[in-house]
């Protein structure tokens, strides 16, 4: 008899904790407020540009040959060339990397949408200046894309990262902006 | 009672214990999905540590901290977390 209480006991024990683990269902009740994406950016489109990932440090031995570290000075003060930003990689990239879900990658194509759709306002505006207090919503944007992205797939966080001042360019400049578009 | 009664009881007993239902099987993807949309959406969250399947693109998160959130895509199509 005292198995069978023992054995009655176990199982209430067992029973509680499986009763207790799944969290109640809850479907969305009227009170608790929604946050839809708020959305700082959008199109994946704009976020391109490998191109300008860091370029590793020439070192020039110095003890025996010393023209080549003047070469290498003069090489180094030349300006760099442009940085071609490729939009359609890039684009494809942040689609296809496995590194966040079908949510985070929602989540941020509406964030993506939701900037672009304020500088695609400013550019109509007319309003130079207010492009510029764009960036700021910019950078924190990229920000959490590197977030997102970095540990997953470091390659396309440096693309991403090295890319931030080219898509800025774009994105600042009406006739790209809309050629972009 | 009689030995087989009570090994029968202990013996059910035991069966219900194994047979009880084991926590949900959590996808680790799916939970670094919910933990980084909450983060973008601005939700204290920390880590969500279990997930529930509602339906598609649907599904209750809970946090580390005990709170939780549906996170859902909306009529709009955009991704949106609710506090509950």
């Amino acid at each position: 008899m005292r198995c069978a209480a023992i054995g009655l006991l176990a199982l209430a024990a067992g029973c509680a904790t499986v009763v207790a683990a799944p969290p109640a269902p809850e479907l969305p009740s009227a009170a608790p407020a929604v946050t839809a994406a708020p959305a700082v950016t959008a199109a994946p489109a704009v976020i391109a540009a490998p191109a300008v990932i860091a370029a590793p440090a020439v070192i020039a031995p110095t003890a025996t040959r010393p023209a080549a570290p003047a070469k290498a000075a003069r090489e180094a003060a030349k300006p760099a060339p442009a940085p071609t930003l490729d939009v359609a990689a890039l684009k494809e990239r942040l689609r296809s990397t496995s590194a966040c879900g079908v949510f985070t990658k929602l989540a941020l194509k509406n964030q993506m949408d939701d900037l672009l759709q304020q500088f695609r306002a400013q550019h109509q505006s007319g309003g130079a200046s207010g492009v510029s207090a764009l960036r700021q919503p910019y950078d924190m944007l990229v920000l959490k894309v590197l977030a997102v992205v970095q540990d997953g797939d470091p390659s396309l966080a440096r693309m991403i990262s090295g890319s931030r001042e080219a898509i800025w360019g774009i994105l600042v400049d009406p006739v790209k902006f809309n050629a972009l578009a | 009672m009689s030995i087989h009664a009570r090994a029968s009881a202990l013996l059910f007993a035991m069966a219900m214990l194994v047979a009880a239902p084991a926590p949900a099987a959590e996808d680790p993807a799916l939970l670094k999905d919910l933990t980084a949309v909450l983060m973008l959406l601005g939700m204290p969250c920390g880590e969500v540590v279990s997930a529930r399947r509602q339906a598609d693109n649907d599904h209750i998160a809970t946090c580390k901290d005990g709170s939780r959130y549906r996170v859902f895509v909306n009529a709009e199509g955009r991704a949106a977390a609710q506090k509950l």
